[in-house]
């Protein structure tokens, strides 16, 4: 069986090439109409993101949230849960993370950093129980309610620091920092690597294991894989939607947790460049597994932090990655369905009257 | 409070013809999250092709081939290569978000903003004799053309879906597609043809945006008016009527706030979050109900 | 020269050849029956007339003139039209715009409703027919619902008219009224194909018959020159019997399931089921008879614990299981296998093992502190496979790879590798082959016979008769009379089906 799954990882990674490899190709063409050129232009890209051990490390920074969103839609994506609003627990978690640390500033450090990473994720697991009790109980269109919390976190977090938690003489809106006890500790200065990468790669250890080896993780497979069969198999399907849900929050709510005790270390309003939305390109990408998931996140983290270097050196507005990242979405989407056809073998044409 | 309403038929325009066309692409099926990114590219081409041209009508159609071009692209992915429509939908958001910063750097080598003192603007609709008309005239006149365009756009739609042939198929097509291709309507080729519908209403409704109330570009002038359409649609359950309600009502809300911004003191997150959550309660009274009808499943 | 000729063709799916060279022609203005079992490519033939599968070879010619029918649309144009077994309705649309749609009257762009309405008012009443074209198709009945299928076809002067199976869900009189129809049909000169395996019915309005066995074509043969006992013997080839249960006493049995005065509301696509009283004792095995349609999906999820009844009780060995959820019911001794093999009774994308023990994987042994016991789930699923006979490339396969027959039968050993107290077997031998058929009766009988009640579903009269010790028959949601077999005759059963009551109640 172990040689299986490792086959299987292989084929998915060749899957994985070829799509980067297209998009490469298209990156390349529109550089070209654009009057640049596209040598050039990828060389700085790669040189920026892994040419040396800071720029590697600053990928890996980059790298952290998405990895922590991707688990987390891949988590619902697994359930059968259409859960988009991964982007809206990011923001809930980072203030509330950011919240508790400058709330109670002269806790001991040990204690407040927990209490913070807890309310980061449990806030974020919170947001997303509402669209999940929602669907749950009430059979509402997880999709649209998702997309429409995603909306509302960004406006309430933004009110939040504008108005009650502003800063007075500040011209961005931005809540009181966090006590230095707390930001995360760097591990390879001056790059913007910090702890949190490490711990995003336990989450993701941690979820491999759920899927593959828990009680929960068979639940979550078989709910999603028909929830009408796990209906009359006897699972309580509103039960493990929510679990689902509450975890996919969780894991979104400490993305955010991460950025701020890490990164910024106070709430920014409006800080993600969508890092929720990522996480759905990364959890398909992966094939909602932890591993394609992990491999999905450092992509996309190196691309972004080779964005800059494509600007400062090679004269291309770093948007190019972004366009990049939204080829590549559209032909993971496209090519999985093709993937999921070819294996498609017609069960029995018994049933063919 | 004229003023208010005055604002709120401007502010309404872009969410009726966005709302209007994603109604189109939903009876036929498919849930359009792309409006957002399809909006957006209406607004910047209409304001690219109008300062080349120097026409903003030229621009305008330039805004709807663009919506018209974008859109097809999502059906092709889609229909034809079977991609899943939320993720390609979200993609192309993010697709045209790149590519119209990355485009307004490489054409124009600015960031932010694009308002070039020569760009003609759509202009306003005037009725001298009518002005005088007590309230009415304040509120009706001296909009841009696309404003009165939206609502003649979402009556004909209306019509469209309920007294033609073609609105009966595609509203086959998204209740029944099997019934449908079973008596020979080429199904996908509707649907594909919905969404590009959808594309060029979405790019109309950009371009009133850009080129209507503003004569400018900016990066992502759009600021999630595609989802908030999208909220409209879901709001009036994909009925015509009910769906233009919404708008106008979340149109509302966006005049509000930007006149109370100035005298009283109402953060304008509250109107902003007002339509999302409204649309969240809608949806989940909407499924009680449903599920008060069923009992005990 | 024949109306209608299909030569030669062929058709393939993966693993199987489903059609074998088979001849078939159909003379005009005739009643031409195809018969078969399940399974044998009657409707997959009819398919490919229909433009709905390409054939691999043979050719199709149409008075005379060789034609090629790539798709529906081009077999409406040839006049030919099709009522499918499952009806391809729009619920929302009212009838008449279920029967114009894609050819509607226009009047310049609009849809001329009024010129639609005068049109089909005319052949509504050449035809006798008793149709509401302003009613929502969504609150017809089935009966009705046919007619609109049928009038669609009319519409566009369907001239070859093809009916899958269409008296399966028609009560007695509907069918006798749809018999009608179809021979004021062939006085105006219209031909039409009857896709059957109901013997009877197919002697008593066809002229001719084809049968087809395992895709190939067996025999042609006119009504007249034929009867029942013939065409069956064509259709199934050997008859393997299967030994009916000697009645070994079950007066004395305790009843392992009792349904009391249960009445279950009526919802949106379901029937309601109205104080329904029976009982199944430990070793019985109980038939339920009727006409699909009449209350068998409501009633199995009922039982299944998916839904909970208004009024009464249920009882499972003496426990009260009324408003137990499904896990309970199965801790109690319940096992199901459900009626849409495919959808309720397994999760094709998922592996065989995983299907193995999807209703006991949350315990031990399975599950310990929240962890999956990987090689004793393992073991278990290879002893399952094997004991039941269960092809499979390996239990990690994609369940979506087996056949039909292992399917079912992999259903069966995850609900019966503990003996149950009591099984709800739901259609179990619905679209197999002889093998699998035989197989799973025998099992059934087993499992009765070390204490099972057994619950039966079946729309196959003879699977009931050969099995069953009592019959149930339902109607319209409600049980409108009892037999034990030795009582239990074609006639008895027809009239109960049909809705009469009888005055015995067991």
């Amino acid at each position: 069986m172990i040689r299986a799954m490792a086959f299987r990882n292989l084929q998915e990674v060749a899957r994985f090439m070829i799509t980067l490899g297209i998009a490469l190709i298209l990156g390349a063409i529109i550089i070209q109409l654009s009057g640049r050129e596209a040598s050039a232009a990828y060389r700085a890209l790669f040189e920026s993101a892994l040419g040396s051990r800071l720029a590697l490390a600053d990928s890996l920074a980059v790298s952290t949230p998405l990895i922590l969103t991707g688990l987390a839609t891949a988590v619902a994506f697994r359930t059968g849960v259409f859960n988009v609003g991964v982007e809206g627990s990011l923001y809930m978690g980072a203030f509330a993370a950011a919240w508790v640390g400058f709330t109670w500033p002269n806790t001991p450090s040990g204690l407040l950093i927990s209490a913070a990473i807890l309310a980061g994720g449990l806030a974020g697991s919170l947001w997303g129980l509402i669209p999940g009790t929602l669907k749950a109980w009430l059979d509402v269109d997880e999709i649209v309610t998702t997309i429409m919390m995603n909306y509302v976190a960004v406006s309430f977090t933004s009110y939040l620091v504008n108005y009650p938690f502003a800063v007075p003489g500040l011209a961005n809106a931005m809540s009181p920092m966090v006590p230095s006890s707390i930001h995360l500790p760097r591990l390879l200065p001056p790059s913007q690597l910090h702890a949190g990468f490490i711990l995003a790669l336990l989450c993701a250890l941690g979820v491999g294991v759920l899927f593959s080896r828990t009680t929960w993780g068979f639940e979550f497979n078989l709910q999603g894989s028909n929830p009408i069969f796990a209906r009359w198999a006897g699972v309580r399907s509103p039960r493990v939607i929510l679990t689902a849900m509450g975890l996919s929050g969780f894991l979104g709510g400490l993305a955010g947790a991460f950025q701020i005790l890490g990164v910024h270390y106070r709430f920014i309003a409006n800080f993600s460049p969508g890092y929720g939305y990522d996480g759905i390109a990364i959890a398909l990408l992966g094939r909602t597994t932890a591993f394609g998931t992990l491999v999905g996140a450092l992509l996309f983290g190196a691309l972004r932090n080779g964005a800059s270097g494509l600007e400062l050196f090679a004269g291309i507005p770093l948007e190019l990655v972004r366009i990049l990242e939204a080829v590549i979405i559209l032909m993971v989407t496209a090519e999985a369905t093709i993937r999921l056809k070819g294996k498609q073998i017609p069960i029995s044409v018994e049933r063919e009257g | 409070m004229s003023a208010i309403l005055f604002a709120m038929l401007r502010m309404t325009a872009p969410l009726i013809l966005a709302a209007t066309g994603g109604i189109i692409s939903q009876q036929a099926g498919m849930i359009n999250v792309a409006l957002e990114g399809l909006m957006l590219i209406g607004a910047f081409a209409g304001v690219l092709i109008a300062y080349y041209a120097q026409s903003a009508w030229i621009g305008t159609l330039a805004a709807v081939a663009a919506g018209a071009l974008f859109a097809g692209l999502l059906a092709l992915a889609v229909l034809g290569l079977r991609a899943n429509l939320i993720v390609a939908g979200l993609a192309l958001n993010l697709l045209v978000l790149g590519l119209t910063r990355y485009l307004l750097q490489i054409l124009f080598a600015t960031r932010g903003a694009f308002a070039p003192e020569r760009l003609p603007g759509l202009g306003t609709l005037e009725i001298p004799t009518l002005r005088g008309f007590p309230i009415l005239g304040d509120i009706i006149l001296g909009h841009s053309p696309l404003v009165y365009f939206s609502w003649i756009l979402a009556l004909l739609s209306a019509f469209f879906l309920d007294h033609t042939p073609e609105g009966l198929r595609l509203r086959a097509v998204g209740e029944n597609e099997e019934a449908a291709r079973s008596l020979g309507v080429p199904v996908n080729r509707v649907r594909a043809l919905a969404l590009v519908a959808s594309g060029c209403l979405a790019g109309l409704a950009g371009v009133q945006l850009s080129l209507g109330n503003l004569q400018l570009f900016f990066e992502n002038m759009t600021n999630g008016r595609g989802f908030i359409a999208l909220a409209a649609i879901y709001f009036g359950q994909a009925r015509p009527a009910l769906t233009l309600l919404a708008c106008l009502l979340f149109g509302l809300f966006e005049a509000i706030q930007i006149r109370l911004q100035t005298r009283v003191d109402i953060p304008p997150q509250w109107p902003q979050m007002l339509p999302f959550i409204l649309v969240i309660l809608v949806l989940a009274g909407v499924s009680m109900h449903r599920r008060a009808r069923r009992m005990f499943f | 020269m024949a109306y209608l000729e299909m030569r030669g063709i062929t058709k393939r799916f993966p693993g199987v050849v489903a059609i074998d060279h088979v001849d078939f022609s159909v003379e005009e203005g005739e009643i031409h029956a195809l018969v078969g079992e399940n399974g044998a490519g009657k409707t997959t033939l009819m398919r490919i007339l229909y433009g709905m599968e390409s054939p691999d070879e043979g050719i199709i010619r149409l008075g005379g003139r060789a034609v090629r029918i790539p798709n529906p649309q081009a077999a409406i144009r040839l006049g030919i039209g099709m009522v499918h077994q499952h009806f391809q309705l729009v619920p929302s649309f009212t009838t008449l715009e279920n029967i114009v749609l894609n050819r509607e009257p226009r009047r310049g762009p609009l849809l001329d409703r009024q010129h639609a309405r005068r049109a089909l008012g005319t052949l509504i009443e050449r035809l006798g027919l008793e149709v509401d074209l302003s009613a929502r198709v969504s609150e017809l009945s089935v009966g009705e619902r046919q007619r609109v299928e049928i009038l669609k076809l009319l519409y566009r002067n369907a001239r070859l008219i093809i009916l899958d199976e269409p008296t399966t869900v028609l009560t007695l009189q509907e069918t006798h009224a749809l018999f009608g129809m179809l021979r004021r049909l062939k006085e105006e000169g219209r031909t039409i194909i009857f896709i059957s395996h109901r013997l009877s019915e197919v002697m008593e309005i066809a002229d001719r018959v084809t049968v087809l066995r395992r895709g190939r074509v067996v025999g042609v043969r006119s009504v007249a020159s034929t009867d029942e006992r013939e065409l069956a013997r064509m259709m199934v080839g050997e008859v393997i019997a299967v030994a009916r249960q000697t009645g070994h006493s079950l007066e004395n049995a305790p009843p392992a399931l009792i349904v009391r005065d249960v009445t279950l509301a009526e919802i949106p696509g379901r029937l309601s089921l109205k104080s329904l009283s029976f009982e199944v004792r430990r070793g019985e095995i109980l038939g339920v008879a009727g006409v699909e349609g009449n209350g068998q999906q409501e009633l199995v999820e009922l039982l299944a614990g998916l839904r909970f009844p208004q009024k009464g009780q249920i009882l499972l060995d003496g426990k009260d299981i009324t408003f137990m959820d499904v896990r309970g019911r199965r801790r109690h001794g319940l096992a199901v296998i459900p009626p849409d093999r495919l959808q309720e009774g397994l999760s094709l994308p998922a592996p065989v093992w995983a299907n193995l023990i999807a209703t006991r994987y949350h315990l031990p042994p399975f599950s310990h502190l929240g962890f999956l016991n990987r090689a004793l789930i393992q073991s278990y699923a290879a002893q399952l496979i094997q004991k039941f006979e269960v092809m499979v490339p390996s239990i990690d396969a994609p369940t979506l790879t087996l056949s039909g027959g292992n399917l079912q039968r992999l259903i069966i050993a995850r609900e019966v590798s503990t003996p149950p107290r009591v099984l709800i077997a739901a259609h179990p031998t619905r679209g197999l082959d002889m093998r699998a058929t035989q197989a799973i009766r025998k099992l059934l009988l087993e499992l009765a016979d070390q204490g099972t009640a057994v619950l039966l579903i079946s729309t196959d009269i003879d699977e009931l008769l050969a099995l069953a010790d009592r019959l149930l028959v339902l109607h319209r949601g409600e049980i409108v009379g009892f037999l034990p077999i030795s009582q239990a005759d074609p006639e008895s059963l027809g009239l109960l089906m049909a809705g009469r009551r009888l005055e015995r109640r067991g």
